[in-house]
């Protein structure tokens, strides 16, 4: 499925479509070498499975160039057994055609594979709405930071928005908003009465994912920090409680209720396949749900701001740890960080 | 059903077999994974009837055998009354009709010991059956050939008898069980596939409760294990160990029997439903089977 958040409540893989019971075919989209990589073991492991069968993995609105994928070809015959790999190819969208098709399954085939891929591409672009307040947000960053003011372009570059998106916001802050002879601007004190509109629109503001443990076995936080900081991907870093911790060791908190992780996607398509490697006992909750064990956080904005911290995952910034803690319902929590930031700004 | 200390039939067992055969004898089955599970609780039980000890290596599981089938019924074992073998096997019973050597405690009929053998090295069928000639007749031994990797790296209880390792005979039971079969136990209407299944499930569930993080350990076990018992075909059974079990998670009323049974034994007091139990088993998939599968789908350097 093309970059579709991980379908946990399957067994195990199927690839996204079967013609004729004869060959599998998996959909990825998107430049990533890793959704690439983790296409072609999908289907490497389904055609040992299935021994009578062949698989295309099939790229789709990728950037990936042909001298790298041939590079990516290469690195799979080294590695895969001959069995597999005379069953196994990779075919290429370009435009109206396909590279790499083998010459057998083009006529009938073909359509077959249009209508699939257009199947899969809906069910993966179901794009997260840009949120209006990501300015706002970068903003109070900034202030908690003591940053100095920031240009228009600056903000837009940080966002990853338009002009009239920062402009708008700018004039909807106004009273808040202290604005240089060169025309930047900074927050001149806590925006208290725009923080509580975020706060109550939380779900708009800051779309979170939320996974219960279905096994009886819950993993512990730090476990599953364990194994998100093991995975090695950039676009990931841990939020919550843990964060707050950090940027304030005097939280008044026993434990920690849950791992809160923010996921970095620009690019508004959320790959949640790495919950699945957390913990494959992990399901979205459902409305009836306890609390959950893992919530993920989407952020969208250009620049993640994410804070080094050492050689595990980066903590999230400031304002989304405490809208985490918002999320969460720590609420006596998030008051007392609060508190602590702006008593931090001065 | 009846309920019996995990720990005390551990003992009896232990204590009955002489000592020169003690470590030559491996306890698999319920036994195994109750005493490695709840061995410590003095509670802990077993709601089995039949306690099952492997004779290993296979070299020497006819002699031990013998040594062991005599020297318990001089200590006042006696042969399970077994209603499929009314006569005891002479010289001209083929040896896969020869009664297997079944025998109870002094005294007691709750439970009995059930010899089996080590597979052959290098077996390639499912099932060979050996010959033990006793002063009370002639037996059979069994073995099952994916019970191989039970024999690796057994553990040691603290009466000194070995008993297998939970991981190995859940690895053994998925080879046995590459897909859900039709056989059912005795009159029953349960599936051996899906006790057997599902006795992998229950073990992956009671293994990460004593360690949330024991699966971790499993792949490497597990690859080793096929590596040193099946040197040509582990990567072929690497491939395919899986295959039951996936079949298992996508058929509900299978899972719904496995759930069941195995909550009348290993799992019972638990009140795991069929959700934990899937979700456990995509836990094994992902984090066990497929780095093995990985591992199996790798060129080979040599």
């Amino acid at each position: 499925m093309v970059s579709a958040p991980g379908t946990l409540s399957r067994a195990d893989y199927e690839p996204d479509g079967l013609w004729k019971n004869k060959v599998a075919v998996e959909v990825k989209s998107g430049h990533s070498f890793r959704n690439l990589r983790a296409g072609l073991m999908q289907l490497a492991y389904y055609l040992a499975r299935e021994p009578h069968k062949r698989g295309v993995l099939v790229l789709v609105d990728s950037r990936i160039t042909d001298t790298a994928l041939n590079r990516e070809r290469e690195l799979a015959e080294r590695a895969l057994r001959p069995e597999i790999l005379k069953r196994f190819s990779i075919a290429v969208e370009r435009g109206k055609d396909f590279h790499g098709l083998p010459q057998d399954l083009e006529r009938e085939f073909r359509p077959w594979l249009q209508d699939l891929i257009a199947r899969e591409t809906r069910k993966a672009t179901t794009r997260w709405r840009q949120p209006a307040d990501a300015v706002f947000l970068v903003l109070l960053n900034q202030w908690f930071l003591r940053e100095e003011a920031m240009t228009t372009r600056w903000l837009m570059g940080a966002v990853g928005c338009s002009y009239p998106t920062v402009a708008g916001t700018l004039d909807r802050l106004m009273p808040v908003i202290q604005r240089s002879t060169d025309r930047s601007v900074k927050l001149a004190g806590f925006p208290a009465e725009e923080w509580r509109r975020t706060v109550a629109n939380l779900h708009r503001v800051y779309p979170t994912l939320r996974y219960v443990d279905r096994s009886g076995q819950r993993r512990s936080p730090k476990d599953l920090l364990r194994r998100a900081s093991g995975l090695g991907r950039k676009d990931l870093a841990v939020g919550g409680v843990i964060a707050a911790r950090h940027y304030y060791p005097e939280l008044d908190l026993r434990g920690t209720p849950r791992l809160d992780l923010t996921l970095h996607c620009p690019d508004e398509m959320a790959d949640l396949s790495f919950v699945e490697q957390l913990d494959p006992a992990l399901e979205k909750a459902g409305l009836n749900d306890d609390a959950a064990t893992l919530a993920i956080h989407v952020l969208r904005r250009r620049d993640p701001f994410f804070v080094a911290d050492g050689d595990g995952l980066p903590l999230a910034d400031r304002v989304s740890t405490l809208l985490d803690l918002h999320d969460a319902r720590l609420a006596v929590q998030a008051k007392e960080f609060l508190n602590h930031l702006v008593g931090s700004v001065g | 059903m009846i309920s019996l200390s995990a720990r005390g039939v551990m003992q009896q067992v232990a204590e009955a077999i002489p000592a020169e055969c003690r470590g030559e004898i491996i306890i698999v089955g319920s036994l195994a994974a109750a005493y490695h599970f709840f061995g410590k609780d003095s509670k802990g039980e077993i709601t089995t009837k039949d306690v099952d000890g492997m004779l290993s290596p296979n070299a020497s599981a006819i002699r031990n055998g013998k040594v062991i089938a005599e020297r318990l019924l001089q200590a006042g074992w006696t042969l399970r009354k077994d209603p499929d073998w009314g006569a005891l096997g002479g010289s001209s019973t083929p040896d896969d009709k020869l009664p297997i050597l079944r025998l109870h405690p002094p005294g007691n009929t709750e439970w009995y010991l059930e010899l089996a053998a080590a597979p052959p090295e290098g077996s390639m069928v499912p099932k060979v059956f050996e010959r033990v000639s006793t002063t009370k007749g002639d037996f059979s031994l069994y073995s099952f050939r994916f019970l191989a990797v039970a024999e690796e790296d057994p553990l040691k209880s603290e009466f000194g008898i070995l008993y297998a390792r939970p991981e190995m005979m859940a690895l053994a039971n998925l080879l046995h069980h590459p897909l859900i079969g039709m056989e059912t136990i005795g009159d029953t209407t349960d599936k051996r596939s899906n006790k057997d299944l599902g006795r992998v499930l229950a073990l992956a569930w009671l293994s990460a409760d004593q360690d949330s993080n024991a699966l971790d350990e499993w792949p490497l076990r597990w690859r080793a294990a096929l590596e040193k018992r099946f040197p040509n075909e582990w990567r072929d059974l690497a491939a395919r160990a899986g295959a039951g079990l996936r079949q298992l998670l996508d058929r509900k009323l299978d899972l719904d029997q496995a759930t069941a049974i195995s909550n009348l034994s290993l799992l019972r007091g638990r009140d795991l439903g069929p959700a934990q139990l899937h979700a456990t088993g995509r836990r094994v998939l992902v984090e066990v089977l497929r780095p093995l599968e990985s591992a199996a789908l790798a060129k080979s350097t040599a």
